[in-house]
C-alpha cells in the first residue's frame, strides 16, 4: 500500500513537473507561428502572386496557377527589363556621385582640426530632418529651372542627396579609425601627400567606404519619392513600376517586381557578411 | 665629420614650447641616446627633426643641407616609430620596399634591397607574410628594416624597445647596436631605460624639461653627472642633504649628496646595538650608522633599506639582514656625487676630486 502510495505521488510530481514545461512549449510554438505569420504572411501572398495567372476574390487560394506574368515580366521590350536597367544605372551612378564627394568630405572632416567640422557634418544631415516629401517637391521645383526634371542626371542627383547622408557620416567615421602614425610613417619614408592618401590611408578606409557604397546603392534602388517628383513620368525605376502596376490593380507584376528589388539586399548582404569582419563594421560608429 | 646639426630649435604645440633653446651636434655614424623622464619632450625633439612638428626658431641641418622648413617627405630622416606604424595592408616585403617604390626604384633593385635587409634583420623567408602575423619582435625588425632601406641620412628611433618583453628586448637591443656598428648608421635613439642607453649610445644626452641637462660618453654621464638630476636619473637614488654647520660661511648652505645603492658598504659592528648612535657622518667619506628597516631579494644580492636618523639609505649586500640590525655603512668619497646648493660658498668644503662634478 505504501509502495503505490509512493508511485502515485511520484506521479503527480512528475505531471506538475512536466506541465510547466509544456504550456511553456506550446506557448512558445503559438508565438512562433504567430510571429512568423506576421513576418511572412504578406511575403508568402507576395510569393503566390507572383505564381498566379487568375484568382478571383473569396478564394482562398488563385484558381489558376502559372509563369505567364514571369514571361512578361523577362520579356526584354517589356517596362519592367528596361525599368531594372535604369534603376542599375542610377544606382551606379549616384554610387559614383557619393564617392566622388564622401571621399575627399569624409577625409577632410575626420580631421579634428578642420574648422566648421560640425557644421559640415551636420549640413549633410539637414535634407533627412525635414518631411521628405516637401523637400523633394522644393528640389524638383529648382530642377525644373534647370531643366534637371525627368532626366537621368536629376535623379542621380535627387539620390545622392539623399545617399549622401549615409556616404559622408560613415567615411568620416572610416578615415577617423585610420592610425595617423601610418600615414606619418608613409610621409616619413618620402612619400607626398597624395601618394600617402592613395596608398595608406584609403585602403586603410577601404571597408568603411565599401560599406557606405553598397548602402548608397540599396537606397538609391527603392527611393521612389525622389525619383516620383523629379523623374516621372519620363524616367521609370523599379520602385514607380512597381506602385503604378498596383496602382492597376496588376497585383502579378507588382510582386515580381518586388521580388526582383529583394535579390539586391539579400545578395550584398552576404558580400557584407563575407567580406566585413564585425569589428570592421563596429568601427564604423566610433 | 658632423652629420646632424640642431642650432637654438624651438619647437612645440601651439603656443606651448617643449624645446627651448635645443642644441646637438652628432658626428657621421654615431649613436646618440636621448634619455630622460615621461614628458620631458623627446619625442617631440624627433618629431621636429621629421618634420611632423614645425620649428618656431633655429636651424636644422643634415650635412650642409638646411632642412628646418622642409616637408616630412624632404628630409630623408627615417623614424622607428614607438608603435612600429606598420602597414597592416602590406605584406612583409611591401613595407620595407614602400620608401624605395616611392622613390622609383626599378622592382628587381628594390627586390634585391628588400632581401639584403630581410638577412640583416634576420627575417629571412617572412617576407610575404602579412605584418599582423608577426610577433612584437619581429614587428620591430620589419620597422627597422623599413626605416634602414633608403640609406636615411639619420636615422631616429623612439623607444623601440618599450613595448617588447623584457627577454627579446635585451635580444634587439644588441642587434641594433652590432647592425649600427656594421652599417655605420648616424641614429638618435630614445629611452627612459638607463640601462639601454648605455650599453647601446656612443654618448648620452640626458634631457630634462626640454633642455640638455649633460652631454657625454656613458662612462661620463655615469661616473661624474655634472647635475642632482643626471645622478638621480643615471640611478645614484640615494639622497642625503647635508647641512653645512660651519659657521664661517656667509650663508648658510646645504650640500646635495647622492650616491648608488651598490657603493654602499655594509658592516654589522660586533658591540651591542645600544652603544650606536643613529647619525650621518660626512667628511670626505660618507658613514652612517642605522637600523635595517627592510630586505628584499635582487638576484644576486639583497637590497636592504636602512634607517639613519631621519635618512633611508638603500643599500646592496650580499646575504639577509634580519629587520632592526644594527648596521654601519659607508660611502668612499668617489662614490659620491656631491651638488652644492649656493655653489659659489660651499665650494671650499667639497674635496677637491669632486671640483669637476658640479
Ligand atoms: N600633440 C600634442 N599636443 C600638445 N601637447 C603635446 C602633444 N604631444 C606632446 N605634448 C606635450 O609635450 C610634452 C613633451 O611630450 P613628449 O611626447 O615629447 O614627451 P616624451 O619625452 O616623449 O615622453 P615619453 O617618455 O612619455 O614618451 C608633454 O608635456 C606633452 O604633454
Ligand atoms: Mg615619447
Amino acid at each position: 500500500m505504501i509502495n503505490t502510495h509512493v508511485t502515485i505521488q511520484s506521479m503527480v510530481l512528475e505531471k506538475l513537473k512536466n506541465m510547466p514545461l509544456k504550456f511553456n512549449f506550446w506557448l512558445q510554438i503559438l508565438f512562433i507561428l504567430v510571429f512568423a505569420l506576421v513576418l511572412f504572411g504578406p511575403i508568402v501572398n507576395l510569393l503566390i502572386w507572383t505564381v498566379t495567372e487568375v484568382w478571383y476574390f473569396p478564394h482562398a487560394l488563385p484558381s489558376q496557377w502559372g509563369f505567364k506574368y514571369w514571361h512578361q515580366v523577362f520579356n526584354p521590350y517589356s517596362n519592367v527589363s528596361s525599368s531594372l536597367f535604369t534603376s542599375i544605372i542610377i544606382a551606379i551612378l549616384t554610387v559614383c556621385v557619393c564617392l566622388l564627394v564622401s571621399v575627399p568630405a569624409g577625409y577632410a572632416l575626420s580631421k579634428r582640426s578642420m574648422p566648421f567640422r560640425v557644421f559640415w557634418m551636420l549640413l549633410f544631415l539637414i535634407p533627412q530632418a525635414f518631411p521628405n516629401l516637401t523637400v523633394y517637391m522644393n528640389i524638383a521645383r529648382l530642377f525644373y529651372e534647370f531643366g534637371l526634371n525627368g532626366t537621368l542626371l536629376g535623379v542621380v542627383l535627387v539620390h545622392s542627396i539623399h545617399g549622401l547622408m549615409f556616404s559622408v557620416w560613415i567615411s568620416v567615421a572610416a578615415f577617423s579609425t585610420t592610425d595617423p602614425m601610418l600615414e606619418r610613417a608613409s610621409r616619413n619614408l618620402g612619400a607626398g601627400p597624395i601618394y600617402t592618401f592613395f596608398h595608406i590611408i584609403l585602403p586603410q578606409a577601404a571597408p568603411g567606404i565599401i560599406a557606405s557604397c553598397i548602402f548608397v546603392f540599396l537606397e538609391s534602388l527603392d527611393e521612389f519619392t525622389g525619383t516620383f517628383f523629379v523623374g516621372a513620368p519620363d524616367i521609370s525605376t523599379l520602385p514607380l513600376l512597381l506602385y503604378s502596376a498596383s496602382m492597376e490593380g496588376n497585383y502579378q507584376i507588382a510582386s515580381i517586381t518586388a521580388l526582383i528589388l529583394l535579390v539586391p539586399s539579400i545578395l550584398f548582404m552576404l558580400i557584407i557578411n563575407k567580406f566585413m569582419s564585425p569589428e570592421m563594421l563596429s568601427k564604423l560608429g566610433k | 665629420m658632423t652629420q646632424l646639426k640642431i642650432e637654438n630649435l624651438h619647437a612645440g604645440y601651439g603656443s606651448k614650447m617643449i624645446l627651448n633653446d635645443f642644441n646637438l651636434e652628432i658626428n657621421q655614424g654615431e649613436m646618440i641616446a636621448l634619455l630622460g623622464p615621461s614628458g620631458c619632450g623627446k619625442t617631440t625633439l624627433l618629431n621636429a627633426l621629421c618634420g611632423f612638428v614645425p620649428a618656431s626658431h633655429g636651424e636644422i641641418y643634415v650635412g650642409d643641407r638646411v632642412i628646418t622648413k622642409l616637408p616630412a617627405e624632404k628630409r630623408n630622416i627615417t623614424m622607428v616609430f614607438q608603435s612600429y606604424a606598420l602597414w597592416p595592408h602590406l605584406t612583409v616585403a611591401q613595407n620595407i620596399g614602400y620608401g624605395l617604390k616611392v622613390r622609383k626604384v626599378k622592382t628587381a633593385e628594390i627586390q634585391d634591397r628588400v632581401n639584403e635587409l630581410l638577412v640583416i634583420v634576420k627575417l629571412e623567408g617572412l617576407q610575404n607574410e602579412k605584418v599582423t602575423s608577426l610577433s612584437g619582435g619581429q614587428r620591430q625588425r620589419v620597422a627597422l628594416a623599413r626605416a634602414l632601406a633608403i640609406r636615411p641620412d639619420v636615422l631616429v628611433l623612439d623607444e623601440p624597445l618599450s613595448n617588447l618583453d623584457a627577454k627579446v628586448r635585451l635580444n634587439v637591443r644588441h642587434e641594433i647596436k652590432s647592425l649600427q656598428k656594421q652599417l655605420g648608421f648616424t641614429s638618435l635613439i630614445v629611452t627612459h631605460d638607463q640601462e639601454e642607453a648605455l650599453v647601446m649610445a656612443d654618448r648620452i644626452a640626458v634631457l630634462n624639461q626640454g633642455k640638455i641637462e649633460q652631454l657625454g660618453t656613458p662612462e661620463e654621464i655615469y661616473r661624474t653627472p655634472s647635475s642632482a638630476f643626471v645622478a638621480n636619473f643615471m640611478g645614484a637614488e640615494n639622497h642625503i642633504e647635508w647641512q653645512n654647520d660651519d659657521n664661517t660661511l656667509p650663508a648658510k648652505s646645504a650640500q646635495q649628496i647622492y650616491f648608488r645603492s651598490e657603493s654602499v658598504q655594509v658592516t654589522v659592528p660586533s658591540e651591542k646595538a645600544s652603544s650606536l648612535s643613529n647619525d650621518v657622518h660626512f667628511d670626505s667619506d660618507l658613514t652612517c650608522q642605522g637600523h635595517v628597516l627592510q630586505s628584499a631579494f635582487f638576484g644576486h644580492h639583497y637590497r636592504i633599506s636602512v634607517r639613519c636618523g631621519a635618512h633611508t639609505i638603500q643599500a646592496d649586500h650580499h646575504s639577509d639582514l634580519p629587520e632592526n640590525t644594527p648596521v654601519t655603512l659607508r660611502v668612499t668619497a668617489d662614490a659620491l656625487h656631491i651638488y652644492n646648493n649656493q655653489v659659489e660658498t660651499a665650494a671650499h668644503h667639497v674635496p677637491t676630486s669632486f671640483q669637476s662634478n658640479k
